[in-house]
């Protein structure tokens, strides 16, 4: 039966392409060594590498978005309006990565700074924008140095800025520090942080593409989506195609964490089983114990049960029929242990603390969630508070002006889901629970 | 015109207007909070969600698909989608509380999201009563709360500045408040401070919330969060009356509504003009009311000794017998009604005296382009169109020092305070005094002295600096019996949702006083001067008729809002 | 964790604080303003550059007191007020001041479920100070924070918004209070691709003394 079968191919023999071992990656001479900005000088000076011919390439691959979404990056790419010289256009890269279980564009930025440099320069090409704006997390201060660094390198060297490698096409990139706050990656929120507002989300329509940063036409991208920009050029669309799962194709950076023995960033082709993962390239389960959950995308993405993943492939159509969601494949490995209730509770209280608190139903209901959760976790529950649970997330998902709310509700909806019993079990059978403020009528 | 479809119902728009603001118009009452149509819309209280539909459109042929009935099919959007942020497009369909269960359950739980960090502050909120967050509950919101944590506590009771109080726990967020400080006032005086629940509207630190259009946000905020700390717990909404008057305290005659409690004016709030003032109201303009309560005459008196009103008006003719004109000094004033300035000026041409002139009460650099002014009188305008310019002060003082002047009429001035003269300088001179407060430091130089109804006791027309000419209406009450006044008091003092309820009249606080357009033909009697008017609208009828300036200025075309002259000098 | 729903109670800043900075230091340098007019010429307006004139003031000061906040608007020219929504939005902006180390220790999903809380409990045992609190000494400040975008190294902690430490376990954070109390803030740490280790037997960075590969994480023995 197929849905047993990997989707990655012969992953074992995978040559890494985001990733590829070799030492001192990041310096600017040993990426010019390595193809580096190879791309970029083929889309500037060949002929048949026009703006639109680059984004059909990358609609050709079938490249997605790896920042979470999974939306089709040439398909945004497109939605840029016709050029007008009046009107100045910007690239964000999302370089934000806040979301709890990911740690991967990290990695890429410290090991393959200059890969994100060529992949904004290349989309930038493709939608005739002169500025790209990477906004990284202001707790990532160490890596913002090395970037830094080495864009300054690659401003000397003539790949960024003026008339790049002396074609027409000038191109200015500026690296953002945030401040810590994780809802600067939502990439409306994002651009209000970088007009220097308060990062509040805004209401789409007007689409970024359409009212952006500044009210121009804007496209945000994440890290990883646009590093796979230039392999997409020097290598081909249909080559990328080919690669991992043939709806959600390429490499990607999975970063796996939690009870197993070898935790850390892999780069593999989509389409992983997950039991391939956890069972080989991650080691295995810590200290032998049994799988009990996972967390297959960050943990705005649906708890899986154990006895859920058989035959479940790391891309967004399996894990969607699975009950969850490819994310950003940040994924948290749970073992029998684990107390799925003060689990729950620890990510109903980040949400909370991280809810920017424009609109009602999040900045209410985060709260409302980590009080009760936090109430049953403490033995002070009682049933019904498991529909009041379910309730409050229908009252606060697809009601926000971002998805926050969903990514706040979606854990403890699927949670008391596929964990009921663990739930139950922890409410008090007493008919006035003790430790309320208040007792109900 | 395109069409748009509200709750099964078809009608037609135009222009590009807001979802919300259509619905509105049309009487289709969506609750909603952070939307104010002079404001960005930033669609954060997430209230006004309704379900929206468009026509879907055949991607091939760039035409609707139709159904069996040859309607157009509708593809309805996933999502709910805020009114406050769509523009009405042709063939919309939209539907609301009134049609969708989705809709009405998605209304009740923003509410219940609402309110569980709410304070039950009611019993001792100023919003009670005008507050749209009790008003939409009721309507639209949960029967009891399944909230059974500690509230969230924030800062109560802080003087954000001198004349607005912030109540953190009250605050919805809707941020109001602080866009009118960044998109409308400029001020950028008050921003949402921390992040999440804990937001809340605050000053800087060391800047204190002290613009001179502050307490516009107390009429924005859609909760008790922001409230006046001049009218704090002075009276309930509900006893007090409303009147739709003008505002007097400089000469851009902002509209505002008088609030009245016990015959005496409480508050001051804006009334919408957008031809003048649109939302919005200078503190100056609330804060100066006092005036119309404290310090009142107790009826005319004749050299200091209380007299009956008759008694009064025949000294005033008396004065007037027999004197040579042009020894008589009329001083008309910037702060009188055109039609009280107008039959002064007649009086004055029937004694044979020059054209009345009035005091200029200007405060250079007071102004701003806004809703403030150097001038501080409400008619200036008004009377240059009737032909009574400023006085030059200093030869109109050095003819009283030089006595030349027999009989100094001053219409609801006070000249001594104004430095044309000193009470000294007068004592030659025969002085008749209309005036409005017993503080008037002519008045110890008056013969006779007329109280005169105040611009919230009578009917009358200003003239702000714009040229547009706006009615006064009565608010509060006088002493004596005025079928004119009576009649516009009975017509306009409505409750807070407008309807006529004459539970505020009581026998309080009324002044004794006399509009001019009662004292002056009275007095001009006594001359056998004949002022044969029914009232001011008559006087205003005629007006409008025989004074180019005037033109158009019929109490009719006046209405609410008022009716822009043309500009002075310019013939029709 | 979390005290905030235990306490819910949001403090009013001072409106009328003392000026903690003096005025004879409440400036920037010539070259420090060459730097802010730098970064303001990178974007369409001036206020893109608030996040970054931020930063350089909290590094020069220490933190951010209302009247640097202030001069940070007004060196930028934009209202004091928008500095102000923007500085109180963000975690990492300390609108007081923090000891000489903030150690902010990860509790958060992976580093929850691998030791995050036993290392956050330990450090305040240590310390002598609850989470939130500062040290007597002004040494340390202990902070709980959210995702740190580490979470195969887990649990792990960074220093004062600075540099990242990995793999915790109570040995090495004995050695790192005595190290920072020594006035030895860690060098970087390049923490090893397991892919690298397979390939290239190693870190790949030859310009990195300190590397860490991945490890089994430890058993967490509390969760909260």
């Amino acid at each position: 039966m197929e849905a047993k079968k990997t989707k990655a191919g012969d992953w074992r023999s995978y040559q890494r392409v985001l990733l590829p071992p070799v030492k001192d990656l990041h310096k600017l001479d040993v990426y010019e060594n390595n193809e580096g900005y190879k791309a970029l000088r083929e889309v500037l000076t060949t002929a048949k590498w026009d703006p639109t011919s680059v984004t059909n390439e990358v609609k050709k691959s079938g490249l997605k978005g790896r920042g979470g979404a999974g939306f089709p990056t040439g398909l945004k790419w497109s939605f840029m309006p016709p050029v007008d010289p009046n009107i100045p256009r910007f690239l964000c890269c999302n370089g934000d990565e806040s979301e709890p279980g990911t740690f991967k564009d990290r990695q890429l930025m410290e090991y393959n700074p200059h890969l994100v440099f060529e992949g904004m320069l290349i989309a930038s090409y493709a939608m005739s924008i002169k500025t790209g704006y990477l906004y990284i997390r202001g707790e990532f201060a160490d890596w913002i140095t090395l970037m830094e660094e080495e864009l300054e390198k690659a401003y000397a060297k003539g790949y960024v800025g003026k008339n790049i490698m002396g074609s027409d096409f000038s191109c200015d990139i500026v690296i953002h520090k945030g401040a810590g706050a994780y809802i600067c990656g939502e990439e409306s929120s994002l651009m209000s942080s970088l007009e220097g507002q308060r990062a509040y989300p805004r209401v789409k329509p007007p689409f970024p593409a359409q009212k952006g940063v500044w009210g121009y036409p804007t496209t945000i991208n994440n890290v990883e989506t646009l590093a796979c920009a230039p392999l997409i050029i020097n290598k081909g669309g249909e080559w990328f195609s080919k690669i991992g799962a043939p709806s959600h194709p390429g490499p990607v950076l999975y970063g796996i964490s939690g009870h197993v023995n070898r935790p850390g960033v892999f780069e593999y082709p989509t389409g992983m089983l997950i039991t391939d993962l956890i069972d080989e390239v991650a080691g295995g389960m810590r200290g032998g114990k049994k799988l009990k959950a996972l967390i297959p995308g960050g943990s705005s993405t649906p708890i899986l049960r154990a006895d859920m993943i058989e035959g479940v492939t790391m891309d967004a159509d399996s894990l969607r029929d699975a009950g969850s969601m490819m994310g950003t494949s940040g994924m948290l490995i749970m073992d029998e242990d684990v107390d799925i209730v003060s689990w729950l509770r620890r990510i109903t209280h980040f949400y909370h603390h991280e809810t920017c608190g424009q609109c009602t139903p999040c900045r209410e209901g985060t709260g409302w969630l980590e009080n009760i959760v936090t109430r049953l976790d403490e033995g002070n529950g009682q049933l019904r508070d498991l529909d009041i649970l379910l309730d409050l997330c229908t009252q606060m998902e697809g009601r926000t002006v971002c998805a926050l709310a969903d990514a706040a509700a979606w854990p403890v909806r699927y949670t008391i889901d596929r964990f009921r019993s663990e739930f139950e079990a922890k409410c008090s059978t007493d008919s006035v629970p003790g430790g309320g403020v208040l007792e109900t009528a | 015109m395109p069409n748009i479809t509200v709750d099964n119902e078809t009608f037609e728009f135009d222009g590009q207007p807001r979802l919300l603001q259509l619905c509105l118009e049309t009487g289709v009452d969506l609750p909603h909070f952070c939307y104010h149509p002079s404001m960005s819309a930033p669609a954060n209280c997430r209230q006004c969600l309704v379900e929206v539909g468009m026509p879907q459109i055949n991607r091939d042929t760039g035409k609707p698909n139709l159904d069996e009935s040859g309607q157009p099919v509708i593809q309805f959007m996933p999502k709910l989608q805020t009114s406050c942020s769509l523009d009405a497009a042709a063939g919309m369909v939209v539907r609301t509380h009134k049609s969708s269960e989705l809709v009405k359950r998605a209304q009740k739980d923003n509410l219940e999201f609402l309110l569980i960090n709410h304070p039950l502050d009611c019993p001792i909120c100023d919003q009670a009563g005008h507050c749209p967050l009790q008003n939409q509950t009721y309507k639209h919101g949960p029967e009891g709360s399944r909230f059974e944590f500690r509230k969230v506590g924030k800062p109560k009771q802080i003087d954000l500045g001198p004349n607005v109080v912030l109540d953190g726990e009250r605050c919805i967020n809707c941020t109001r408040c602080v866009r009118f400080t960044s998109e409308i006032s400029k001020s950028h005086q008050l921003t949402i401070i921390e992040r999440g629940v804990r937001n809340y509207p605050m000053t800087p630190p060391g800047i204190e919330f002290d613009e001179p259009y502050s307490m516009n946000v107390i009429d924005i905020c859609p909760v008790g969060a922001l409230t006046s700390k001049d009218s704090r717990f002075r009276a309930r909404i509900w006893e007090m009356s409303k009147t739709a008057s003008i505002s007097t305290v400089n000469a851009r005659g902002a509209n505002c509504f008088y609030w009245v409690k016990d015959n005496k004016i409480v508050e001051v709030t804006p009334r919408t003009n957008m031809d003048v003032n649109e939302y919005w109201l200078a503190d100056e303009d609330r804060l100066d009311y006092r005036k119309f309560n404290d310090n009142r005459p107790l009826g005319p008196t004749i050299s200091g000794a209380d007299v009956a009103w008759d008694s009064a008006y025949k000294a005033v003719s008396d004065c007037l017998k027999g004197v040579d004109g042009t020894r008589i000094q009329f001083l008309g004033s910037a702060f009188a009604t055109v039609e009280d300035n107008y039959l002064l000026s007649k009086l004055a041409s029937a004694v044979g005296s020059a054209a009345p002139t009035y005091l200029a009460h200007n405060e250079v650099g007071h102004g701003d382009t806004w809703l403030r002014t150097d001038d501080r009188t409400p008619n200036t305008n008004g009377c240059e169109r009737l032909g009574i310019h400023a006085a030059d002060v200093a030869a109109l003082k050095s003819r009283i020092q030089s006595g030349e002047v027999d009989v100094l009429y001053v219409l609801e001035d006070d000249p001594v305070a104004a430095g044309l003269c000193s009470v000294a300088d007068l004592s030659g001179v025969k002085v008749v005094l209309h005036y409005y407060n017993s503080t008037n430091q002519t008045l110890p130089a008056a013969d006779v002295a007329i109280p005169a109804a105040m611009a919230v006791e009578t009917v009358g027309t200003l003239v702000n600096d714009q040229g547009h000419a706006q009615r006064l209406r009565p608010a509060k009450s006088i002493a004596g019996v005025n079928r004119t006044l009576s009649m516009e008091i009975g017509k306009c003092r409505a409750d807070r949702h407008g309807t006529p309820f004459d539970k505020w009249y009581d026998e309080s606080n009324l002044v004794n006083c006399q509009p001019g357009w009662v004292s002056i033909p009275r007095i001009a009697a006594g001359l056998n001067v004949e002022m044969n008017y029914k009232g001011p609208r008559n006087i205003m009828a005629e007006l409008s008729s025989a004074n180019d300036g005037f033109s158009g200025a019929t109490y009719e075309a006046m209405g609410e809002h008022g009716v822009r002259l043309s500009e002075m000098g310019v013939t029709a | 964790m979390g005290d905030f729903i235990k306490h819910p109670f949001v403090d009013m800043p001072d409106r009328n604080p003392e000026q903690v900075i003096p005025n004879d230091s409440l400036m920037f340098t010539s070259e420090e303003k060459t730097q802010i007019q730098t970064w303001i010429s990178r974007y369409p307006t001036a206020d893109g550059a608030v996040m970054r004139g931020l930063w350089l003031a909290q590094e020069k000061f220490g933190f951010l007191p209302p009247e640097v906040i202030k001069l940070v608007a007004e060196e930028i020219g934009i209202p004091y007020a928008n500095a102000y929504g923007v500085a109180t939005f963000y975690t990492q902006y300390f609108k007081e001041k923090k000891g000489k180390h903030v150690l902010d220790i990860c509790t958060c999903f992976s580093c929850q479920l691998c030791g995050g809380y036993d290392m956050l409990h330990y450090v305040e045992e240590k310390l002598g100070v609850h989470s939130g609190e500062t040290t007597e000494d002004g040494m340390f400040t202990i902070q709980e924070a959210e995702c740190l975008g580490a979470c195969g190294s887990a649990p792990m902690l960074q220093i004062t918004n600075g540099v990242f430490v990995h793999n915790l376990n109570k040995d090495k954070i004995d050695a790192l209070l005595d190290a920072l109390r020594e006035g030895n803030v860690p060098a970087f740490t390049s923490v090893t691709l397991p892919q690298d280790e397979d390939d290239l037997g190693g870190n790949r960075r030859t310009d990195v003394t300190s590397v860490e590969s991945y490890i089994v994480p430890p058993v967490s023995e509390t969760l909260s």
